[in-house]
């Protein structure tokens, strides 16, 4: 009954701050100069009123602002996110075509950050101060300090260009179409038409990016891991462990590690949430058509409609992950479902 | 226990590393072949597959609505229009009618008969009432291309191989217009049961753009089968082309806007041609067997625009002073920002069109002139200005690049220019527009493939009122705009381009500096890729050895 309130609290505050971030993106991309008419149209047809007019009747910018707003949110509403002022196409579909892949490139850039992370984290604990300790600290502030964009450059210029064992950029290889869209997600999709070759080969396409994407969250999460055993290692229930007899290893996995987690869980849930609001620069080099490129460009034609949607979208990504990791805290120390 | 965990540490990284590398059948493009390029087609499905990377950036493949670089090469092949451009420094030559069409005297009437046997990919027969559809439908979507419909009064279809276009003033570049994308002849009875309208209220009632977003309607050798946005578009071939069909079955065409990225799947084979290469990614592929390079210039000009209205401009209002910066700017230095394949155009008519008086002298620039022409303008000490310039590129080369190096060109005679930066859409547009710029840094891109566009660069012209001409400030050159639009003929159109470039070369607001260039490489077992004003590419022309 408890967590039945808490997820409606929860339901509740996700409603009312999503309605706020549109509020709050609304009025940004009217305060801010520029206008989507000048953005969209090329300059010849801006020198004719007609087509001005057209256009901008067409996206109900000879509106008042407080009449679009109003508009705006009663169509959100709605469920209805309005239309693309660059692509005319609904906001929501194309959120509905973007996000898959960068929510499928996201999962495995996080399931990679989180397993080598916290691998490297405990690794680096046991052996504190020892070579293997230091060479783990030297990969992780690596991760966390390299610019993305160049090491997408640089792992796609050895491993595909000259090594030429990993696939280029893409979702797929050249052979393969795009699956039939089930999920979004093309591994899982290939799987259900049936074609595993497919499903194994998007599979690869995803290890380059995910992998650059994952430094990041790795190295964030290897450094908390470690700081976090060495903290909880200092306890006094540890100490009394060890008192007993524990030894070092079985201490650390058993005793100290679920406690050094939580932290760890709540960097989890922010890389992912950082991972889901897209990466311009690695979609780019990629060739990635996630959500990272669709807000890129429509920064570019001011296209406010598709701008809210990317806004709300990030949002509601951390929203949920924040309400996902909460419910897992309880999992992981029961201290906090008795509170 | 410990070593346990570091083993399993190593044993995931290499796992993982063994995943990635390991057999299974070879990605994209599966080159593991060494350094050359293998054909993509080894990769792709199909014998005879063409993999072209492109760039980004286009919102829309609607015919009717097209305006962007790259939608015409898709256009192009899938679509086909009354006239074509079959090189890139040609004349608009017949393409879905007969060679015996017709103007009428007075230049207002173009009459034209329909070619035999065309039918659309889906078996319709063309006709005159699709080829009227296609042009009112472009001209009432009031759209971005709808201005290329201005001169356009109506089109008359008598019978169903005649088209006769009515215009409402002679319009000498009509024929480069017809050739335009959004002028492609669409299947009207598929395009109407998509949604699509060419009645007056187009604007607000037709919906068929998401249907031509996704598939083709057109006669073109190609039929658009897929478009995955921001990944690929797929074209295969016509079966029922009433032309002659190329021999390659297949064009994938990637949209791949990093150039890097281009030059580094063309080098592995993944892709056959890459559009957006740039000096840097050019040099990677030197000495590379069975790739082709090619550095071209485009029709894009880059500009340096003064406003004659002297509250506006101030001293660069004043015509000793502009040709002072005439003569100051280190014109070959600005050709080299641009690449490989730059030109300097004489003046405002671009090298590669009908009347072009060909380059600017290599060593025009002369600072003891202009020193000369700023005394005699009263500033032999130089002054300061700001030179304001805006966040776009012109092809690939940002304009805050060029506006560098006129700042150091001008340096040197003692004009010291404030760099001012703002957004196009953050107001720079507004100003530009309004004609509110003092001194600016800008590009024109050609809207359609004839000269007669760089007639708004005239007093009175478009861009001319930009800068603050008007066309009583100079009314013999002015009225050099409606004649070279009246001069249908092509000798007499070249005559009247020849004297504007004579007479804008050593005066006006207008400084041309450079032509941007265009960087493509292939693989060599094509042929027939060149670098295309008003296609980007042209897929048609392009042929297997």
């Amino acid at each position: 009954m408890d967590r039945l309130r808490f997820l409606l609290r929860r339901l509740v505050y996700l409603v009312v701050m999503l309605l706020g971030v549109a509020t709050m993106v609304f009025i940004l991309t009217k305060l801010i100069p520029g206008d989507p008419t000048v953005a969209n149209l090329s300059q010849r047809a801006l020198g004719d009123p007609e087509i001005v007019a057209a256009f901008r009747a067409k996206y109900g910018l000879d509106q008042p602002i407080i009449i679009q707003y109003f508009k705006y949110i009663g169509n959100l509403l709605h469920l209805d996110l309005g239309t693309s002022i660059r692509t005319n196409n609904a906001v929501l579909a194309e959120l509905g075509r973007c996000f898959p892949a960068t929510f499928e490139l996201a999962i495995f850039s996080i399931i990679i950050a989180a397993v080598f992370g916290i691998l490297f984290g405990v690794i680096s604990a046991i052996k504190r101060n020892s070579i293997i300790d230091q060479i783990v600290r030297a990969i992780s502030v690596t991760g966390v300090s390299i610019p993305s964009f160049w090491f997408a450059l640089l792992v796609l210029f050895f491993f595909y260009y000259k090594l030429q064992i990993m696939p280029g950029p893409g979702r797929l290889g050249n052979m393969f179409s795009a699956p039939a869209n089930v999920t979004g997600f093309y591994v899982i999709d290939s799987l259900l038409e049936g074609d595993p070759a497919k499903a194994w080969d998007a599979f690869r396409h995803l290890i380059l990016p995910g992998c650059v994407l994952a430094a990041f969250t790795m190295g964030l999460i290897t450094r908390t891991t470690r700081s976090n055993i060495l903290d909880v290692m200092s306890t006094d229930y540890i100490r009394t462990a060890k008192a007993k007899g524990l030894s070092g290893t079985s201490l650390i996995l058993r005793h100290a590690l679920g406690n050094a987690l939580i932290p760890v869980l709540t960097v989890i849930g922010l890389g992912l949430g950082n991972l889901l609001g897209g990466m311009v620069l690695v979609e780019t080099i990629f060739n990635w058509p996630g959500v990272g490129q669709f807000a890129y460009e429509s920064v570019l034609s001011n296209d406010f409609p598709s701008i809210i949607g990317v806004a709300i979208l990030i949002a509601l990504n951390y929203m949920v992950i924040n309400t996902i990791v909460d419910i897992l805290y309880g999992f992981i120390d029961p201290r906090v479902r008795i509170q | 226990m410990k070593r346990k965990l570091t083993a399993l540490a190593l044993g995931l990284v290499l796992a993982l590393g063994l995943a990635a590398c390991g057999g299974g059948s070879s990605s994209s493009g599966g080159s593991a072949s060494g350094g050359d390029a293998a054909p993509a087609t080894e990769a792709a499905s199909g014998s005879s597959t063409v993999v072209v990377a492109m760039g980004s950036g286009f919102a829309t493949l609607d015919p009717g609505r097209v305006y962007e670089k790259y939608p015409p090469l898709i256009v192009n092949a899938c679509y086909e229009n009354l006239f074509k451009f079959y090189s890139n420094d040609g004349e608009p030559e017949p393409c879905l009618v007969n060679d015996d069409y017709t103007f009428s005297e007075d230049g207002l009437t173009l009459t034209m008969t329909l070619k035999d046997g065309i039918t659309f990919a889906s078996g319709n027969a063309m006709t005159s009432a699709d080829v009227a559809y296609s042009i009112n439908r472009c001209k009432n979507l009031k759209d971005n291309p709808s201005f290329l419909a201005d001169t356009i009064e109506s089109v008359e279809t008598p019978d169903e191989k005649t088209v006769v276009i009515h215009l409402n003033q002679p319009d000498s570049a009509i024929l480069s217009k017809l050739t335009y994308a959004s002028f492609a002849v669409l299947d009207s009875a598929v395009v109407t049961e998509n949604g699509g309208t060419d009645a007056a209220d187009a604007a607000e009632k037709d919906t068929a753009e998401a249907f031509l977003n996704t598939t083709s309607a057109g006669s073109g050798p190609y039929i658009m089968t897929s478009y995955t946005q921001d990944e690929e578009i797929v074209l295969e071939k016509n079966p029922s082309y009433w032309g002659e069909s190329s021999n390659i079955d297949k064009f994938i065409v990637k949209i791949q806007p990093d150039s890097n990225t281009q030059m580094m799947t063309l080098s592995q084979g993944d892709i056959d041609v890459a559009m957006n290469m740039t000096d840097d990614t050019m040099a990677e592929l030197e000495g590379k067997e069975n790739i082709i390079r090619i550095d071209a210039p485009t029709k894009t000009v880059g500009f340096v625009m003064m406003n004659m209205d002297e509250a506006i401009g101030g001293p660069v209002s004043n015509p000793d002073v502009q040709q002072a910066i005439r003569y100051a700017l280190d014109y070959e230095g600005l050709k080299t920002i641009c690449g490989n394949g730059s030109v300097t155009p004489y003046d405002v008519i671009q090298v590669g069109f009908m009347g072009s008086r060909g380059e600017r002298p290599a060593d025009y620039q002369n600072l003891d002139k202009a020193k000369e022409c700023l005394a005699k303008a009263g500033y032999e000490n130089g002054f300061d200005i700001d030179l304001k310039v805006c966040d776009l590129d012109m092809e690939g080369v940002a304009l805050t690049d060029f506006a560098q190096k006129v700042k150091e060109d001008l340096a040197q005679v003692g004009i010291n220019c404030n760099i001012v930066n703002e957004t196009w859409a953050g107001g720079y547009g507004d100003e530009y527009r309004d004609g509110k710029l003092g001194l600016t840094v800008m590009y024109w891109g050609t809207d359609y493939n004839d000269p007669n566009v760089q007639l708004e660069f005239l007093p009175g012209g478009v861009v001319g009122l930009r800068a603050g001409w008007t066309a009583e400030m100079d009314p013999d050159l002015a009225a050099m705009y409606q004649r070279a639009m009246e001069a249908t003929d092509n000798d007499d159109r070249g005559n009247i381009l020849g004297n504007i470039q004579e007479a804008m070369y050593e005066s006006g607001p207008f400084i041309f500096f450079a032509q941007a260039s265009s960087h493509m490489a292939y693989n060599d077992r094509l042929v027939g890729v060149e670098v295309s004003d008003p296609y980007a590419l042209d897929l048609t022309l392009i042929k297997l050895k």
